[in-house]
């Protein structure tokens, strides 16, 4: 069995040994899952909700029970996000942690959870290439690599003047419109905050979205294919022209 | 689990077709002696199982107790039925049945997970496998465990589980005791699909006890689960997501809990290990010694693994009643301590200071001379706060002969209470708190004096919501609690009613009142006892014919005997004329009050505080090297038993006694174990039916009129460093590193 | 098979004259051939067949398809003629030797990992008290002679 495996994988095996793999900043979906202090990210640095999310903060909370406020942890994380600028540091998941009274590590369970929070800091527009499938296979890669070169980052990186980062995501649910990518606007704190999706793009309307996000414009989101409303087809329907007929049912009065 | 009930269920399977077989290998393995005398056999012999139903016994541990009979239900594990009460889940069903399910996340003591799949079974009419821990057992249910989709399903998982698992089992401590490698020895394949490169994980620091390699873990999440519930540090979470999830603290911190030591039980592989343990030795060349703990006065039940003359590590027993399956990070680690700072020699105190080593004979002849010359009523004996009860009933005998009553044990007070036992002894039992709803606790902190019977506590109010008072200073308690003050005022103000806590006891079905042994060394003991009386009568629940609630949480292992045989000073200011002092392993007590001309003796084992002081030592043996008794503070007496042989020329604390005896010419009349255990039968009786609790008969009420005053000065921490508390403790490094790094400052 | 042999040795001694072969001969160990049937064995078998490899300490690996028993096709002759043992064949070439691939050990080397991994070592343990283990506090373990299983208390302070 060695020697079979060793004669088709010889090469492939040696390819690993000869160049020990490049480190990634995001082989997982997630990045790094443990803390490691800096001076802008540490569990020293004071953090509070703005006066203006403290009524935000009283608003969620009132949705839940008031023995079940741990179930607000996920909007919470969201709305420091927001006022954070996009990132999440250590001492704002403790901050609330504080407000639903559960020990922290609760929080940072589920901050590494999901990987919408991002615990890295991010440019003011964080853009975010779905890397799924349908959207791989209508040229997602090819997307990112135009983001990334017009950039001149890498992924995850944030650009020189802190405006722009490009990450992955996983499937946003606009297959229809693959490929797509989602700009989460920061720039405006949490109440100027925006998450809009641009579907249909190409490599060429991602710069050009770009450039419109640096001059402080707010391009047109939605389908970017001129011939397409939404997600209907190109050139306008082509089944459902009329009123559609009610589904089969047996007729229930003869029973 | 594991590898012998897998085997022992193929043996009991290859016999099925065979009645007559399978009755050969149950005489073979069981030695009683019904079973030996041919007609007993014969009788035995005569109702035949059928063979389709061979009879099943509950798996070790597994109890069925019914709440209420009406709940009973009933399923069949593999067409076997059995009756359980409602509620129980599928994997306790089959347990009942005598079917051991494999699992990894499951765990009798913590919450449910359902998160390794390994327990999968098939059960009829289910469309897939269920995970039998997480699924309740529904009256009919037909489980099947042993087909071909449950072994399929335990098959597919142990694969996934092995996929990420590194395969270092040569160098893992865990090695020889895993349950991976033992249930991978029953549903592992021989080889792996997958040719990926494997994950790996940093590896945390979670202090100086718990040594952790995260590469190795497979996600059970019981140590997080064991953290969050029965330690009550919530430091430990489930990181991450999919192939990224890892278990961790996200930020830089140690685990600080008193019990964290018992993850390394729990960790069902090797990515929770002992840091200590850590390559000493494998777990199949340890040598078992099933013994009890004397660190403290719970009386924990622990096994001392030992390979040759050496104690390897400690690790806890079952025994529900008192410390469950969970041990206090004290008594894990502090076995290093008995290998250090030894006393291994007699050795007198020459006249320039020095010690020379002597023979016992020139040691014993000695000591016997100068308490000769001594007054009787200058001879003093003090117990160490380690010593069995046969030590300290030789030592009274002893000193009795020479004719003085100045003897007791360190920890209770230079007056003692012995006359009613209910006075002393933790009479609702440690398994009995968890009945109580209300704890008022008085000047204890449980935490750090009895570890056992905080998480004891712990476990009720958070099963119960019981409301627990606090009367003492400021400490840390890892349940809600109300800090109710700091002195014996509070205390009295709940006697007299005029305290918001005293309608909480007094709506409580079973309160109990928790009074900590630290309080024996106060001068107004018996005010503060009186004034406890006093709210037990005011409340007429706390003490009734079904519930005892008054308990006192004693501070070290010979406190109870001590007080059981009656080591009570004639006077209490009896060691500051004494001109002989006889310290048998008293290291705690005020050696400034000895005067500087009287001679005194140090029997022990460890070269601690008073060796410093004495003028002949004579060594004894520890704990672990001897056979003896010791009362827990429930007053359930339990034997220790030797694990390892003696260091140097030590000698057993009571055989040195009575060979001293003879010596001095006041020969004590017993030369055995069992000579000197008659002795206690006739003084304290109850010291010798083991592992029973005898009810105190007197209550309290019977207590003389108190016309003491009640002080104001607050109450005082008992046990400042939880790490260091008796001789073995403050010798070994271990212990130091932790007082160093964990206790609070 | 006799001829070949006589043939050979005639033409060595012509190309190398008389001394240069008597030192062949020594180097080739066909001299500890008179005392060692093992080796002489071994060198008549070699004869006629097909060397594979050499490994890094010498060690010369040969296979023979025609007039061998199938499973007895292939075998090793150690560099070292005196002292020779199987703990000498390294890592790669055992599996070449022992039938377990068909890989030689030279492609397999091309697998070990570069980064880490150990030198092959022959085992010595037959070779010597040094090269046995020795537990600690035994008498032979220099290193640990001291051990002690406890440690006993000093009276150094005098009070």
């Amino acid at each position: 069995m060695f020697g079979r495996l060793a004669a088709t994988r010889l090469p492939e095996i040696r390819q690993i040994f000869r160049q020990a793999p490049p480190q990634t900043s995001r082989s997982f979906s997630t990045a790094l899952n443990y803390h490691i202090d800096t001076p802008d990210n540490n569990s020293e640095l004071p953090w509070e909700f703005s006066n203006a999310n403290k009524d935000k903060v009283k608003e969620i909370l009132s949705h839940y029970p008031s023995n079940y406020k741990q179930s607000a942890v996920i909007p919470l994380l969201d709305l420091a996000q927001q006022q954070h600028g996009g990132w999440l540091p250590v001492s704002a998941m403790n901050a609330v942690a504080k407000v639903i009274g559960v020990a922290p590590i609760r929080v940072y369970e589920v901050a590494t959870f999901y990987s919408m929070f991002n615990r890295q800091p991010v440019g003011k527009y964080h853009l975010l290439v779905c890397g799924t499938t349908p959207c791989m296979i209508r040229g997602s890669r090819e997307i990112e690599d135009a983001l990334l070169k017009h950039l001149g980052v890498k992924r995850n990186e944030v650009t020189k003047d802190g405006l722009f980062s490009v990450g992955e995501m996983e499937c946003m649910g606009c297959c229809v419109n693959a490929p797509m990518i989602t700009v989460a606007d920061y720039s405006n704190g949490s109440e100027g905050y925006t998450y809009n999706y641009f579907e249909d793009v190409t490599p060429k309307r991602v710069v050009e979205i770009v450039e419109a996000l640096r001059k402080g414009e707010k391009p047109p989101h939605g389908t970017q294919n001129p011939n397409r409303i939404r997600c209907g087809p190109e050139g306008g329907n082509t089944t459902l022209h009329g009123e559609p007929k009610p589904p089969p049912c047996r007729d229930l009065d003869a029973c | 689990m594991g590898l012998g009930v897998l085997a022992s269920r193929a043996t009991r399977l290859s016999g099925r077709g065979n009645p007559s077989r399978s009755l050969f290998y149950v005489r073979t393995i069981v030695t009683k002696p019904e079973l030996q005398s041919p007609e007993a056999s014969s009788a035995a012999a005569a109702p035949e199982p059928t063979p389709d139903l061979p009879p099943r016994t509950p798996l070790g541990g597994a109890r069925v107790h019914f709440p209420n009979p009406d709940d009973a239900i009933e399923v069949f594990v593999d067409g076997y039925p059995v009756k359980i009460p409602k509620g129980m889940t599928v994997l306790q069903a089959c347990e009942v049945a005598g079917v051991d399910i494999p699992r990894f996340c499951y765990h009798n003591r913590l919450s449910i997970a359902g998160n390794c799949r390994m327990c999968l079974v098939e059960v009829e009419k289910s469309p897939k496998p269920v995970a039998s821990c997480a699924m309740p057992a529904l009256p009919g249910m037909k489980i099947k465990t042993d087909t071909p989709i449950a072994k399929k399903a335990r098959e597919g998982v142990m694969e996934f589980l092995l996929m990420n698992h590194p395969l270092d089992c040569p160098i893992c401590d865990q090695g020889g005791e895993c349950d991976l490698q033992d249930q991978s020895m029953a549903f592992g394949s021989d080889r792996g699909r997958f040719t990926e490169v494997k994950r790996s994980v940093v590896d945390k620091n979670l202090g100086p006890l718990v040594k952790t390699v995260m590469t190795r873990c497979i996600q059970c999440t019981r140590c997080v689960r064991f953290a969050t519930e029965i330690a009550g540090v919530q430091d430990l979470g489930m990181l991450g997501r999919g192939s990224g999830e890892e278990i961790g603290t996200y930020v830089e911190k140690l685990m600080t809990s008193e019990l964290s030591g018992n993850v390394i039980d729990i960790c069902p592989v090797g990515a929770l290990t002992s840091k200590p343990f850590a390559f000493k030795a494998r777990n199949w060349e340890l040598k078992g010694t099933e013994t009890i703990d004397v660190t403290d006065a719970v009386g924990s039940n622990i096994r001392i693994d030992s390979r040759g003359p050496e104690v390897m590590r400690i690790l806890p027993r079952l025994n529900e009643d008192i410390n469950e399956e969970w041990i206090s990070d004290k008594t894990r680690f502090f076995y290093d301590g008995l290998k250090r700072q030894r006393l291994n020699d007699p050795m007198i105190r020459g006249a320039d200071g020095r010690f020379k080593v002597v023979s016992w004979r020139d040691a014993l002849a000695v000591v016997a001379e100068v308490l000769h010359q001594a007054k009787a009523k200058e001879v003093v004996g003090v117990a160490g706060k380690l010593s069995d009860a046969e030590s300290m009933m030789a030592l009274k005998d002893f000193l009795n002969r020479m004719g003085t009553n100045n003897v007791w044990c360190e920890g209770n007070g230079p007056n003692p209470n012995a006359d009613l036992r209910s006075g002393y002894i933790m009479n609702t039992g440690i398994s009995g708190l968890e009945k109580a709803d209300t704890f008022l606790l008085v000047g204890t902190q449980p935490r750090v004096e009895a570890a056992m019977v905080n998480a004891r506590i712990r476990k009720t109010v958070r099963a119960t919501n019981a409301k627990v008072g606090y009367i003492g200073p400021p400490t840390d308690f890892n349940y809600d609690h109300q800090h109710l003050g700091t002195g014996p005022e509070t205390l009295l103000q709940i006697a007299e009613g005029r305290h918001p806590f005293c309608s909480e006891i007094s709506n409580a079905k079973n309160p109990a009142i928790i009074v900590g042994a630290g309080v024996f060394e106060r001068e107004d003991k018996d005010a503060i006892f009186a004034a406890v009386d006093t709210i037990v009568k005011k409340y007429g629940n706390v003490v009734r014919p079904d519930w005892n609630g008054f308990n006192v949480l004693l501070l070290n292992a010979a406190q109870a005997a001590a007080l059981d045989l009656g080591l009570v000073p004639e006077s209490s200011e009896s060691i500051e004329t004494a001109k002989f002092v006889y310290l048998m392993g008293a290291d705690d007590i005020n050696l400034d009050k000895i005067p500087n001309d009287a001679f005194v003796v140090y029997q022990g084992h460890h070269g601690d505080r008073s060796v410093y002081r004495a003028n002949v030592i004579l060594p004894a043996s520890a704990f672990s090297e001897k056979e003896g008794t010791y009362e827990n503070t429930e007053g359930c007496p339990q034997q220790t038993l030797p694990a390892v042989p003696t260091v140097g020329d030590a000698r057993d604390d009571w055989k040195i006694i009575r060979a001293l005896s003879e010596v001095a010419g006041v020969r004590l009349p017993y030369d055995t174990v069992s000579g000197i255990r008659s002795r206690i039968r006739t003084v304290a009786p109850n010291l010798l039916s083991l592992e029973e609790r005898e009810q105190a008969t007197f209550a309290a009420s019977l207590k003389p009129e108190v016309k003491q005053k009640i002080s104001s000065t607050p109450f005082k921490a008992a046990v400042e460093n939880f790490y260091m508390t008796d001789p073995i403790t403050r010798a070994s490094k271990i212990m130091a590193q932790c007082s160093a790094l964990l206790a609070k400052k | 098979m006799a001829t070949t042999l006589v043939k050979g040795t005639v033409q060595a001694i012509k190309e190398k004259g008389l001394r240069g072969f008597l030192g062949m001969l020594k180097e080739e160990g066909i001299l500890n051939c008179i005392f060692d049937g093992k080796l002489l064995q071994t060198k008549l078998h070699t004869i006629g067949a097909r060397l594979v490899g050499v490994d890094k300490f010498g060690n010369k690996y040969y296979e023979n398809l025609e007039d061998t028993q199938y499973g007895r096709h292939r075998w090793v002759e150690y560099a070292d003629k005196a002292r020779y043992n199987a703990s000498q064949v390294p890592p790669e070439w055992h599996g070449w030797l022992h039938y377990i691939t068909d890989h030689t050990g030279d492609e397999l080397l091309m697998l070990k990992p570069k980064r880490y991994g150990v030198e092959h070592k022959e085992n010595l343990s037959g070779e010597g008290d040094e090269y046995i283990y020795h537990s600690k506090g035994h008498a032979l373990n220099p290193g640990q002679k001291d051990w002690t299983r406890y440690q006993s208390w000093q009276p150094t302070k005098a009070q």
